[in-house]
């Protein structure tokens, strides 16, 4: 009868780059297995093969160095417990604290966090807030893509079928951020609403995840000097939130005007 | 001493393994209601067995109230899920691969999907027929509504009602919603069927071996001593593997391959075969000015799904406890258990007492705020004490829930304010009529082996019974062994629900013990023995011999803004008489209080036309320690020489109610459970219209 899904289990990236060229589509990228186990289990997806990148070196890491760097295989926890994020970039370390589990947080990657681009995650927002790149590499080139370019919509990205995302970054400088996780359910649940500020000198970003495909983050509503009410308001005007378990849109619009203008007086 | 289960070397019912077992997988409904019009199983591979409706037309219907199920849905599905055909396959994953060939066309039929449509005049009736059961779990007279979707109709009259609100000086009346809920057990249900000729021996997961076995015999038309059930540890049960839930087609499916066959049900799959009543509950209540209660009258709808199951037991207890610990004079219920197109609702921790207990006890706390008194004190005037005569006429007796309450309103430090705190005060039933039965043999090696049908779910009944069993027999609990309950080797005893098995079996233990001492010490049986029940037009008789008692207080703080509860502060106080094993008990309160705090919270059962939508853990939430409360404690009220009382579900019936009536207390007043935020900031927007 059937045959199990094929188990690609490259050692270093060159070889995964070349498994990625070779099967494009044909074989689903997985890491921590945190998301596609979901999808598996819910028959939602049966791949033929899978592209594991457990066994791949060097891409576990964590610089930062001016700019933060972290390898797409660092896991929420090492993010969340990292001094070097702790320091110099603490609201990034809140926003992967808060998401699942400590036993999630253990397995799940950066990478597959935005790879993934589910909409109901908390990192994404917050990296776009910070106005991080993520870093794609194929066998035919490396480039940097704007996170807010990298997610596209629910569960897609701009990454090509031969790309695989390998590192993150995040700049640095002075700034002051938040992120703000609104449950409607269990403290595990994914967010109902997720909102990350960042203030650096003359900017402000106000993005809203888990409400639309993408995070929602809208430069012409972010007048730095409006006040922290003001901001919320047109946020909560300009999103036309989805409506899911964790609440209708109708009840989202109303808690993104709540929490973003808690999330902009948390950065005032 | 090295816990088995803590250190991963215990066994469940999943980790049966038979020689030579097929692995299964089902075919079920994508339709809410449906006739089968053919079911066509050409494609399958031919190493896979198939089990057809056809195959299963000349076995016999079962239900342990109502006998309204097939081994396969047969003409007609009737709720998404429904099995209509069974694969059985070397592996799982060819079984699974095999069952997604079977083809079905059906011809969709309207659906009724919600409870209160269901008993509307006109509505899609979900069985034609509604034929009575003839078992032991049959306990009491069935009292099916032809030509409607109501299988069992439950009434009490105790006073007279009508009267009575005339002379009330205070009248409320509203009605409060509970959602479906999922048990959620770690292990799913799992089992294993093999055929020895004529004999069936099934290894499974089961609260309820000997009502198994008089099922499988019926359907497969067998002596029940030809039936043989044993039952592993369960990895959590909660009510779910109660009764004849997948052994029937494994049993099917295994005769049919001459095979053992192995079933065990993805997670998702759990959500489609037994979930908690979703209820509907109308309550009105009357006082005279000073809070004495005049009268209480209460409409319950509990929504029992496609099938019955024993949701005519819930829904008369559901109707029973609605009055709840309190001297009422005049009282008329009407619990009615309904036919709808969703998943089957069943057995589940509280047993359709908490769905009754959170209508009267936000009940409660709105006459005392209507007549500006004391919501403990308006309790605590109107509490049961010993020698009362409880609404169904029997007679009250070793009462605390004056105790409880009290202790749980000292918790929250309810006399240094009353506001974002709540009470409430809860009796539950134990099943009656019941039986249990246990024989003691005594080994050459000076060890003592129970045999004894209470099955082990992670409550803490092996433990309890071997503790008491050593107690008794003045020897060590190494040397008592309780061997996996096993039908061809334990004598008779009703099931393992309802709180009951600590208390009875500690009374048929105490009986085997005494008969072991005077006959030689080799053996020693002995019985308990507990009579009554109610007449279902009435509500008048012997609800239950042994009242469960217990209290909770809350103390929650609300964000305004997005209406999220958080619950600070959580006590729950329960009678225990005599404790046996302390650990657990105060274990089996936490474990209790928990789940309670997902009801009141956020667990409910999602469906759009029929269809689940939150099948799954990541999309249904159970509660996870940082959704505990800052202060969560219990409280064990015990007596010296009592009897022993079951605390399985004490606590958990108690717990939603005072949470509501903590956020109440702020002025919010919810009426529908889970209190999702969202749900907290309507119940205040009803209030800013009405004073608008």
């Amino acid at each position: 009868m059937s045959t199990e899904p094929e188990w690609l289990v490259p050692a270093s990236l060159d070889e995964a780059l070349a498994l990625r060229a070779e099967r494009r589509e044909g074989a689903t990228v997985v890491a921590g297995g945190t998301f596609v186990g979901i999808l598996v289990n819910s028959r939602l997806m049966a791949p033929e093969a899978f592209l594991s990148l457990q066994r791949v070196a060097g891409l576990d890491y964590i610089r930062g160095d001016g700019d933060l760097r972290i390898g797409a295989l660092t896991t929420h926890r090492a993010v969340e417990l990292s001094p070097v994020v702790r320091k110099g970039w603490p609201a990034l370390a809140q926003a992967f604290s808060v998401v699942a589990s400590p036993r999630v947080r253990n397995q799940a990657t950066v990478g597959g966090v935005l790879a993934d681009a589910d909409y109901a995650s908390d990192p994404p927002s917050m990296f776009v807030a910070l106005g991080a790149r993520a870093v794609a590499r194929s066998v035919r080139e490396e480039r940097e893509v704007p996170v807010e370019e990298l997610i596209t919509g629910f569960y897609e990205t701009s990454l090509e079928p031969d790309e695989l995302l390998v590192e993150v970054v995040v700049p640095g400088g002075e700034h002051r951020a938040a992120y703000r996780k609104f449950r409607s359910r269990s403290h595990e649940d994914r967010p109902a609403v997720g909102v990350a500020v960042c203030r650096r000198p003359g900017e402000l970003r106000v993005v809203v995840g888990a409400v639309a495909g993408t995070p929602q983050w809208f430069p012409e509503l972010c007048d730095p000097e409006a006040p922290p009410a003001e901001v919320a308001r047109s946020y909560a005007a300009a999103i036309d939130p989805i409506a899911d378990v964790s609440g209708s849109a109708e009840y989202r619009r109303r808690v993104i005007e709540v929490e973003v203008r808690r999330a902009l007086e948390a950065v005032a | 001493m090295t816990d088995a289960r803590v250190t991963g070397a215990a066994r469940y019912s999943e980790d049966v393994d038979l020689d030579g077992q097929l692995h299964a997988r089902l075919v079920r409904s994508p339709f809410a209601h449906a006739r089968v019009l053919a079911v066509e199983a050409g494609a399958v591979p031919s190493g896979c067995v198939t089990l057809l409706p056809d195959d299963v037309r000349g076995l016999a219907r079962y239900g342990v109230q109502i006998e309204d199920e097939s081994v396969l849905a047969l003409d007609r599905v009737r709720y998404v899920g429904d099995v209509v055909a069974a694969v059985a396959a070397e592996t799982p994953r060819d079984a699974e691969e095999a069952a997604a060939l079977v083809q079905v066309d059906y011809e969709e039929a309207p659906p009724v999907l919600d409870v209160v449509e269901a008993v509307a005049p006109g509505a899609p009736l979900v069985h034609d027929e509604i034929a009575l059961a003839s078992g032991g779990a049959a306990y009491f007279g069935m009292r099916p509504q032809p030509g409607t979707n109501v299988c069992h109709r439950f009434q009490l009259h105790h006073g007279d009602v009508a009267a009575a609100w005339a002379q009330a000086d205070v009248v409320v009346e509203e009605t409060y919603r509970t959602a479906a809920a999922q048990h959620a057990a770690m292990e799913p249900h799992a089992c294993v069927a093999r055929w020895d000729g004529d004999r069936l021996e099934v290894f499974t997961g089961t609260q309820t071996p000997f009502n198994l076995r008089e099922e499988l015999a019926r359907v497969f038309g067998l002596a029940p001593d030809r039936v043989r059930i044993v039952v592993p540890p369960m990895g959590g049960s909660f009510g779910a593997k109660t009764f004849l839930r997948t052994e029937a087609v494994a049993a099917a499916l295994a005769r049919k391959a001459g095979r053992p066959v192995k079933l065990v049900l993805p997670r998702a799959e759990e959500w489609q075969t037994l979930n908690r009543h979703g209820a509907v509950v109308t309550m009105k209540l009357g006082a005279l000015a000073d809070g004495t209660l005049l009268a209480l009258e209460t409409t319950c709808l509990a929504d029992t799904g496609a099938y019955a199951d024993c949701g005519p037991g819930v829904a008369q207890k559901m109707g029973f406890a609605a009055p709840g610990p309190y001297r009422i004079p005049n009282v008329r219920v009407d619990a009615r258990c309904v036919y709808t197109n969703l998943p089957p609702a069943g057995a589940f921790r509280g047993y359709g007492q908490m769905q009754s207990a959170w209508a009267r006890e936000r009940a409660v706390d709105l006459l005392a705020e209507r007549l500006g008194l004391d919501p403990l004190e308006l309790r605590l005037r109107n509490l049961l004490r010993d020698g009362d005569v409880y609404c169904t006429g029997e007679t009250m007796h070793d009462l605390h829930f004056a105790e409880c309450l009290e202790a749980s309103a000292k918790a929250i430090a309810w006399h240094e304010g009353r506001e974002g705190k709540g009470l409430s005060v809860i009796l539950k039933g134990m099943q009656t009529p019941s039986r249990a039965s246990i024989r003691v043999e005594r080994e050459d090696d000076g060890a003592y082996t129970l045999r004894c049908a209470t099955t082990e779910m992670g409550q803490g009944a092996r433990r309890a019974i071997t503790l008491l069993a050593a107690e008794l027999l003045e020897v060590e609990p190494e040397l008592v062994r309780f061997p996996d309950p096993d039908t061809d080797l334990v004598p008779f005893d009703t099931r393992t629900t309802s709180s009951r098995s600590t208390y009875m079996m500690a009374c048929a233990l105490e009986a085997a013990v005494r008969d072991l001492r005077e006959n030689g010490g080799a053996v020693g049986e002995g019985e308990a023995l507990e009579e009554g029940g109610l007449d279902p037009d009435t509500g008048q008789g012997i609800a239950s011999t042994h009242w469960h008692q217990g209290a909770a207080g809350a103390e929650v703080r609300v964000d305004e803004e997005t209406g999220k509860v958080e619950v600070v502060r959580l006590h729950c106080a329960v009678y225990a008489g005599r404790v046996v094993n302390r650990a657990g008990a105060e274990l089996q309160n936490e474990g209790s209080m928990i789940m309670g705090l997902g009801t009141a919270l956020f667990e409910e059962v999602v469906a759009a036309e029929g269809q689940v939508t939150n099948a799954n853990l990541s999309d249904y939430p159970v509660p996870s320690f940082a959704d505990l409360p800052g202060r969560l404690t219990q409280e064990l009220i015990e007596r010296d020489g009592a009897e022993v009382h079951g605390l399985g579900e004490t606590a958990l019936p108690p717990v939603p109610a005072a949470v509501g009536n903590a956020v109440a207390s702020l002025g919010i007043p919810v009426t529908e459970l889970p209190l999702t935020p969202e749900r907290v900031l309507e119940a205040a927007a009803r209030v800013a219209e009405k004073v608008a």
